[in-house]
């Protein structure tokens, strides 16, 4: 099987429709960037994000009456009925998040207060329960107390397996609950209305430092990557490859932008893997040009050049973006919530990331070798230029 | 078969079976492959030490330590006030000389330099002594807060400093987060201390209910206001002297006891060395009241009937889930300043597990349409392909669990990286043998070129993608860290098995002597 026989696309051609092109979107990206702003992550922004499961359909309207403040809205598909709450930055430092859920738990709760709640605790204190209640009076003796606490665990166990308990009856379905045990589960405990599936605070202190560091690591290790490119080849090729790293980071944060999503930690991670793919993909290119000036002897623009090596090296980078690709889509259709963000991100990079490596990457070498070569008026100067440099590594030696 | 192929085979089996050992659980092991809090649940904790507190107990130290050299010597007391949490003021009386004063400085705070300024002497912490006092407060909240995690059975928690005053905890599979947290927050710094006079509704008005030569001696606490039956119903004020004869490092033991009428109570044991102090101030002070503080607040002022020697009671409005945590809490000791959290992370299991269980399907799908594709476009060397990742997922799966390195969401997105470079890089040789073969030449010579024209492509790409992870490794922080991780191990396994498993798979298959005509490709 074959993608391509023997291509022969002139990309360099193209180069400045797709400059413009990837400029308009990236000016889009500009545009909502300046009007809404990104949507930060509790990890950049500081605040705190709660993620929590309901017994029946979330009561919106409820928690927004109870939190104005806060952004609410629904997590996964709908028939899952969790929600994430997203809580605004505070000046000071605490545990935001906990105390929140606390609040809601007592608010949502109205009189359940006085009985212990299976969807809300966990099992350390359900052990408590069992222990001090003794149903099957085993005494307050080690084995004892080991016995009810497999038993909270097993409940526990139970409810993180099906989300969250809606009847009693499935409570005293778990392993070990025997009829005394349910009854005095039925008399001392209930169950509240919701299970906390995820609470986040970060405060202002930390926030700040986060968005530092990441954005120093990206930073970083894309003028690393540009620097060991530029001593495998040349500065112009380096040049390009930082220009490409920017392009492709700046084209998926314009779609991160237009599907606002949130940036976090775990989309930064994205970004890093698509800088990696990009500049994978740029390097087998260059990797090809030299070798192709190496072994073709008769004069050739930078520009036939880029193309004969994309064209060589086509049948592979389509390939290899492809399969990444298909990973990606699975991952888009069966990862679920937590990895949505990070999936589309990163499918968007692969796109992004072999157009760049098509289209744009050209562009810039070949504009900086025009720039180059108009500094030394012509490249065969440049080579008359060479033998000068040797009185002075001469003198060195000396 | 060549000899040198059958050392080639034994080599990778060996590979193979190191790495597949790793990841298989066993019994002592059930988990080989740790998992991150993101994906199995749990709670990530930034805690700040708030390292001013021990110093400014310091600074309260001297400031009472010069006072009393000061009596001691014989030479009027200055008047001290501490206007950092690192440094006071000592005002001389009129027409004294510095001099003895900046003596008791030299012999008895040696950890402070003095400065005169004007009329006053100003002390400050050395530097060097507010370090060491910042890192000792650090790594005795550590040290206590490990006693706390331990009591509590968490296995396998992390507790780290980092930073000046910081620490991190991480407790993998805990289920109550609102509990474990106030455990390790709370300070429980206990103290025994006298109660002088009777209760006030309001600090003020208690304050000012106080003969005026007590005023400076006491601190005004809150305590709960109860009924006849027992029952808070508020909150009222109780002054209680400022000296602190006995305190909870003085505690050998506590544990839940019943009270008179079945309350839970705590039951506390002394020290050889508090026993003595707890004798001498109950002995002295019967008939008086004896107020327990926690944590700046009094739990109880009961009056005491007779000197107690060795064990005592610690009465106050708990239920029995209070009384266990605060006795567990007082076992493992007190932290030595308050902790302020910067930074939580609590993962339901529930959410871990759907996660997961999302996490595993999805990889699995992806990998089926991989091996598909790659199988449909290069047919024999295709499935070639797909042993060596195979290979390299066993490599990269092994060496984390050897290194005991924990996958996370971004790790997986390494590992996502990685395998698809390791694609490439198959994808890559592959190419250029089909190229060779169009320019007409051998099976075997294709082969030969193929692998070698590559080196030099895949070597760049994984450099360039290597040196990149090595500065995330330096630069980034948590989740940031894992992918470089991830990326750091699967990189060096992709060179592995394409250049040296694909190609051994070819040259078993396409034996050089056999000159074979045709190659699925």
């Amino acid at each position: 099987m074959r993608i391509f026989d023997n291509p022969n696309y002139d990309f360099i051609k193209y180069r400045w429709h797709a400059v413009i092109f990837s400029l308009i979107l990236i000016g889009v990206g500009a545009a909502v960037f300046i009007t809404r702003g990104v949507n930060l992550g509790v990890d950049f922004a500081g605040g705190a994000n709660i993620v929590l499961k309901f017994k029946e359909p979330v009561p919106l309207g409820e928690l927004r009456a109870k939190l104005p403040v806060a952004t609410i809205q629904q997590y996964d598909n709908a028939d899952k009925n969790s929600v994430l709450i997203r809580l605004p930055q505070q000046k000071t430092e605490g545990d935001y998040a906990g105390a929140i859920v606390e609040q809601l738990h007592t608010d949502l709760n109205p009189g359940a207060a006085q009985k212990h709640d299976l969807n809300y605790h966990g099992s350390d204190k359900l052990a408590n329960l069992l222990i001090q209640a003794d149903p099957e009076k085993r005494g307050s003796n080690p084995a004892a107390i080991a016995h009810y606490k497999t038993i909270a665990k097993g409940i526990i166990d139970k409810r993180s397996e099906l989300g969250i308990f809606t009847s009693m009856n499935q409570v005293t379905s778990a392993p070990g609950v025997n009829t005394t045990i349910a009854g005095v589960l039925n008399q001392q405990t209930s169950l509240g209305r919701f299970n906390v599936l995820n609470q986040e605070t970060v405060g202002p202190q930390v926030g700040g430092q986060l968005q530092k560091k990441a954005l120093w690591a990206i930073i970083l290790s894309s003028l690393a990557m540009g620097a060991y490119i530029w001593i495998r080849f040349d500065i112009g090729f380096g040049v390009s490859a930082i220009v490409c790293i920017i392009h492709d980071v700046l084209i998926a944060m314009t779609f991160l932008l237009l599907l606002n999503l949130e940036l976090s930690l775990n989309v930064v991670a994205a970004l890093l893997t698509i800088v990696g793919y990009s500049i994978n993909d740029t390097v087998v290119l260059y990797d090809r040009v030299r070798e192709n000036k190496r072994k073709i002897k008769k004069p050739m623009s930078l520009a036939d050049h880029l193309n004969l090596a994309m064209n060589q090296t086509l049948s592979r980078t389509i390939l290899t973006a492809g399969t990444v690709f298909l990973v990606l889509v699975a991952m888009l259709a069966f990862g679920g919530e937590v990895i949505r963000s990070f999936a589309w991100i990163l499918t968007i990079g692969v796109i992004s990331g072999t157009y760049s490596t098509l289209l744009i990457v050209p562009a810039v070498a070949v504009a900086w070798d025009n720039f180059a070569s108009k500094r030394r008026p012509s490249s065969s100067s440049a080579r008359v230029e060479a033998p000068r440099e040797e009185p002075t590594r001469k003198r060195r030696a000396s | 078969m060549n000899r040198n192929v059958i050392w080639k085979i034994v080599l990778i089996l060996a590979v193979l079976v190191v790495f597949t050992v790793a990841i298989i659980p066993t019994k002592s092991n059930p988990e080989p492959l740790k998992r991150g809090l993101d994906l199995k649940g749990g709670i990530h904790l930034v805690m700040k030490v708030n390292v001013n507190e021990a110093s400014r107990l310091e600074v309260d130290q001297a400031m009472n330590s010069l006072k009393q050299q000061a009596t001691a010597q014989s030479i009027p007391s200055p008047v001290t006030r501490r206007i950092s949490d690192s440094a006071f003021l000592a005002t001389l009386p009129a027409g004294v000389s510095s001099a003895p004063y900046e003596r008791i400085a030299g012999d008895f705070l040696p950890s402070f330099s003095v400065t005169r300024v004007g009329n006053d002497l100003r002390f400050t912490m050395k530097s060097l002594a507010l370090k060491e006092l910042q890192r000792d407060t650090v790594d005795q909240a550590k040290e206590a807060i490990d006693r706390r995690v331990n009591a509590l059975g968490v296995t396998e928690p992390i507790i780290v400093p980092e930073g000046e005053d910081r620490i991190v905890i991480q407790l993998p599979g805990v289920d109550d987060p609102a509990r474990v947290k106030d455990i390790i927050k709370t300070t429980a710094q206990l103290q025994f201390r006298l109660v002088e006079g009777g209760r006030g509704p309001t600090a003020e008005a208690l304050y000012n209910s106080l003969p005026a030569n007590l005023r400076d001696e006491v601190d005004i606490l809150p305590i709960d206001r109860e009924d006849e039956m027992g029952r808070v119903t508020g909150v009222e004020y109780i002054a209680v002297r400022k000296n602190v004869p006995v305190s909870g490092r003085d505690l050998k033991n506590a544990r839940v006891q019943k009270g008179r009428v079945g309350e839970p109570v705590i039951g506390f044991s002394l020290t050889p060395e508090g026993a003595p102090k707890f004798a001498a101030l109950t002995g002295a002070n019967v008939n008086r009241q004896l107020a327990i503080v926690l944590d700046n607040k009094v739990v109880s002022a009961p009056v005491i009937n007779n000197r107690i020697d060795n064990d005592g009671v610690i009465e106050g409005s708990f239920t029995q889930q209070q009384a266990a945590d605060l006795s567990l809490i007082l076992r493992s000791g007190s932290l030595p300043a308050s902790l302020t959290t910067l930074e939580e992370r609590t993962v339901g299991p529930s959410l871990g597990r759907d996660s997961i269980r999302q996490g595993f399907m999805a990889s699995a799908i992806g990998f089926a349409l991989l091996v598909l594709a790659i199988i449909a476009y290069y047919k024999g060397a295709g499935v070639n392909a797909i042993l060596a990742l195979l290979l390299n997922l066993v490599i990269l799966l092994g060496m984390m669990a050897y290194f005991k390195a924990t996958l996370t969401l971004p790790g997986i997105a390494g590992i996502i990286l990685t395998l698809g470079m390791a694609v490439d890089s198959n994808v890559l040789v592959f190419e250029r043998i089909r190229e060779e073969m169009r320019e007409g030449k051998t099976v075997r010579a294709s082969i030969e070129q193929g692998f070698s024209r590559a080196f030099a492509t895949v070597i760049d790409t994984h450099l360039t993608t290597i040196i990149s992870a090595l500065f995330l490794f330096q630069f980034g922080t948590g989740p940031i860290k894992g992918f470089a991780v991830t990326l750091l191990i699967g990189l060096a396994a992709s060179v592995f098995t394409a250049f040296f498993v694909s190609r051994m798979i070819f040259d078993i298959v396409y034996k050089p002597t056999d000159r074979p005509k045709e190659l699925s490709i």
